[in-house]
């Protein structure tokens, strides 16, 4: 049963490889990136032999149990990347769950993140071989972490099963997931600004963090090399039956909830959301074609997942830039007052990917003969609605924080040259290429879903023309630092600026549209599996 | 396409005389494999249409073609007069389209839905209001307009597809497989909206391979396999004095399971 799992494995790794060559090319960068992760990993592990027992301690614990705690949040977070680990997929089998948990949990280790996971094990044991003793209790104890990661994330998905195939939970998801990439980015900014370079403080926090970490469930197997090495044998001790009864109870409960799952199939209840009659955002747009589509795209930005998880990616770079510079204000502010331009200049790629967004339900507008020019007219008027407020929010905070009113024009005019430049740009390149993108509550790490080259495209030469787009108003606004009366200037060129490429944009994008409708649905239906 | 229409005088009636469809030559490859190959149909107006063949014989890729959603590699398609790639926006306004295996905007609830499809198709607010409340009695969704569609079952999904696909009163109604997942009390509800449907006019083209069904419902009938049409006509033409299902056997080439096969799964065996 292990050997036909783990077989299972990997055919349909091998199978999903034959699919395309892009998804082949992405899963070598996907190993390429996690190996070198891994040596990076591995040549730590390996210079700490030269660094005393409480730091190596007081490292490999911390790391090793975000190791483990990463198991646990990717593999609910990302739930369904794992085809083998499904159990409702073995429902209609005649297997026992005893048959089947020692297969699942090898299979679990084949693939990238357990095979990276077993290699920094092995890392751990290299560390540790000082003295022949700790060398025999690192041997011991980094089985046990890495069988603890995997079994982290079986019980916990499997526990958890009903919960996570429920659309509202993958929605969620997905947006914590985005949130996640926020809190990293804009953590370790503080981070790098708040501890500074002080090495005794840093030394300090980083054994509270080890003591901490390896009194958590994540690190009580990862902690046993460690005390071993203070020489703490009590410490040890505990920590030793606390892991391993750990992995005993993850075992139980694993083996559990795997009977449940293996009788009752669909656990996955529907929530039934229901939605107000009459909604105000009809209102908010002409009852015509392009207000329909506008107010449609801007409820799906309430209500899919991926509208969400774009916006926050838009919005991470220019937050992580202004909270850093109002923590650390350096510059004197002047980078603050461009985080509004800088989030116009992502405005026009939610444009450039609307198409494929909207999937194989595009045929709605092909089948209703929409003219190109109302579609992107309607995607036009939801992003205005979108990220308008947003823009202006952004440029309030900025300048009320750093009080360089004397920037407010050129920064206003910048913004609104390049935020519409950017949406006529976006019209065209929509219309131009478009992508099998995931559908809305899909895994967005699920096989395929990055688009390849036509999304690639779509953002750089996107972003390429927004820049192009926008130089009249750029060379306003560098023209202002010399001469100051032309900053009022700005404004008047900017708007006229955007709203000639808007126009054009529209046009443009809209005939093309309505010459490659029917090409546009069958790119958006490429069946990726 | 009966002889008495041509008599009549042309320029006042161009529009009832034209064949609701007519597909000729039309043809379709993908990658290696053939889908379509030079098919050849007419449907005449008025008429309840059933599109029959077994899977993989290319009915949705013909009707994808017909629609204006597929761009056929040759031959034409004819909707009413209007040629659907010439002059695809007064050929798509008057059909009404039921594809199968495309999503819908589901994150929209049903009566959401509706009124999205309608005002692309430019049909006034009110009218909208008025026909989505009518639709979704008839299909029984009402209890669920407010729901978004992402939660609704196959066959609810169907129906509001259908729905859809009648907003703005279409003179053609193309349906892929319209009673897939239905349960029986709703297939009737939507065998009496099309049989008003074309007693009022208007023409329906359907694919199926529920034999029984289409026996039941359908004018006209043509078989379809390996991208061609094998026969085509009423349907009492085709079925030869057999019934239909028989008759859809000995055309697409049906080979019974011996007795000598299988024989394993005799409970005595075991």
């Amino acid at each position: 049963m292990v050997a036909l799992l783990v077989r299972l494995k990997l055919t349909l790794l091998r199978n999903s490889l034959r699919r395309s060559v892009w998804r082949t090319v992405g899963l070598v960068l996907a190993v390429a990136y996690a190996l070198g992760l891994v040596l990076v990993g591995l040549a730590g592990l390996v210079a700490l032999r030269y660094a005393s027992d409480g730091l190596t301690g007081d490292v490999t614990v911390v790391a090793f149990a975000l190791l483990s705690l990463g198991w646990l949040v990717m593999s609910v977070l990302v739930f369904g990347v794992d085809e083998t680990v499904d159990p409702a997929r073995f429902a209609l089998l005649p297997v026992r769950s005893r048959e089947l948990l020692p297969g699942l949990l090898a299979a679990g280790l084949v693939g990238v993140p357990g095979l990276a996971t077993a290699l920094l094990g092995l890392g751990l044991v290299l560390t540790w071989a000082r003295t022949p003793l700790l060398t025999l209790v690192a041997v011991l104890a980094a089985p046990l972490g890495v069988l603890t990661c995997v079994l982290l994330s079986r019980a916990a998905t499997s526990t958890l099963a009903g919960l996570l195939a429920t659309r509202r939970f993958r929605d969620l998801a997905f947006v914590l997931l985005a949130l996640f990439a926020v809190i990293l980015a804009v953590g370790a900014n503080l981070g790098s600004v708040v501890l500074g370079p002080d090495p005794q403080q840093l030394r300090a926090t980083l054994a509270l963090a080890g003591t901490v970490a390896a009194w958590t469930p994540f690190g009580w197997a990862w902690a046993v090399p460690a005390d071993v090495a203070r020489g703490a044998w009590a410490a040890a001790g505990v920590h030793l039956v606390l892991g391993l009864s750990l992995a005993a109870g993850l075992v139980r409960l694993w083996w559990h909830s795997l009977d449940e799952q293996l009788v009752s199939v669909s656990a996955a209840a529907s929530g039934g959301s229901r939605v107000g009659g009459r909604g105000r955002v009809d209102r908010l747009f002409p009852d015509s074609p392009s207000g329909a589509i506008a107010a449609r795209t801007l409820r799906y930005w309430r209500r899919d997942p991926r509208y969400l998880a774009g916006a926050v990616g838009f919005v991470i770079a220019p937050l992580a830039i202004l909270i850093t510079q109002l923590v650390n204000p350096a510059g004197g502010g002047g980078v603050a007052m461009l985080t509004p331009v800088l989030l116009a200049f992502f405005v026009g790629l939610s444009v450039g990917q609307d198409l494929s967004f909207d999937g194989t339900a595009l045929w709605t507008h092909v089948s209703a003969g929409v003219s190109g020019a109302d579609d992107r007219r309607g995607r036009v008027l939801s992003a205005v609605a979108v990220y308008g407020p947003l823009l202006l929010v952004l440029t309030v905070v900025a300048v009320g924080f750093t009080g360089r009113w004397a920037l407010l024009p050129a920064v206003v005019g910048l913004s609104v040259a390049v935020a519409l430049v950017g949406l006529g740009a976006g019209c065209v390149v929509g219309a131009l290429w478009q992508w099998a993108a995931p559908p809305p509550g899909a895994n967005p790490f699920q096989k395929g879903s990055s688009g390849g080259l036509p999304a690639l495209l779509s953002v750089g030469v996107t972003l390429a023309a927004t820049v192009l787009g926008s130089l009249p108003t750029v060379a306003v606004a560098l023209g202002s630092a010399v001469l100051p009366w032309l900053g009022w200037l700005v404004v008047p060129v900017g708007a006229a600026n955007g709203l000639v490429a808007v126009r054009l944009g529209i046009s443009r994008g809209g005939r093309l549209l309505d010459r490659r409708w029917p090409e546009a649905l069958s790119a958006v239906s490429e069946k990726s599996d | 396409m009966s002889p008495c229409v041509k008599s009549l005088p042309a320029p006042v009636f161009t529009e009832a005389m034209e064949p609701a469809v007519r597909l000729a030559g039309l043809s379709k490859v993908f990658g290696t494999k053939v889908a379509v190959d030079h098919l050849d149909l007419t449907v005449r107006p008025g008429c309840l249409f059933g599109l029959l063949g077994p899977n993989g014989a290319g009915k949705t890729t013909t009707l994808s073609m017909a629609t204006g959603l597929l761009r056929p590699d040759g031959g034409t398609a004819e909707v009413l007069g209007h040629d659907v790639w010439a002059d695809p926006a007064a050929a798509k306004a008057r059909i009404g389209v039921l594809p199968d295996g495309l999503r819908l905007f589901d994150r929209l609830s049903g009566r959401e839905l509706l009124r999205y499809v309608g005002l692309l198709r430019r049909v006034p607010a009110a009218t909208i209001a008025d026909r989505s409340d009518q639709l979704l009695e008839a299909l029984g969704l009402t209890a669920d307009r407010d729901t978004l569609v992402v939660e609704y079952s196959a066959g609810m999904a169907k129906k509001i597809g259908l729905a859809c696909a009648l907003i703005h009163a279409p003179r053609l109604l193309v349906l892929d497989e319209p009673f897939e997942a239905v349960d029986p009390v709703s297939g009737e509800g939507i065998r009496s909206i099309l049989r008003n449907f074309v007693a009022g006019g208007g023409t329906a083209v359907l694919s199926s391979h529920v034999m029984e069904l289409v026996e039941s419902l359908c004018d006209e009938v043509a078989v379809v396999a390996r991208g061609r049409v094998l026969t085509s006509g009423s349907l009492d033409d085709v079925r030869q004095g057999e019934s239909l299902q028989q008759r859809f056997l000995d055309l697409v080439g049906f080979r019974a399971v011996g007795e000598d096969t299988l024989t394993w799964l005799r409970s005595s065996s075991d």
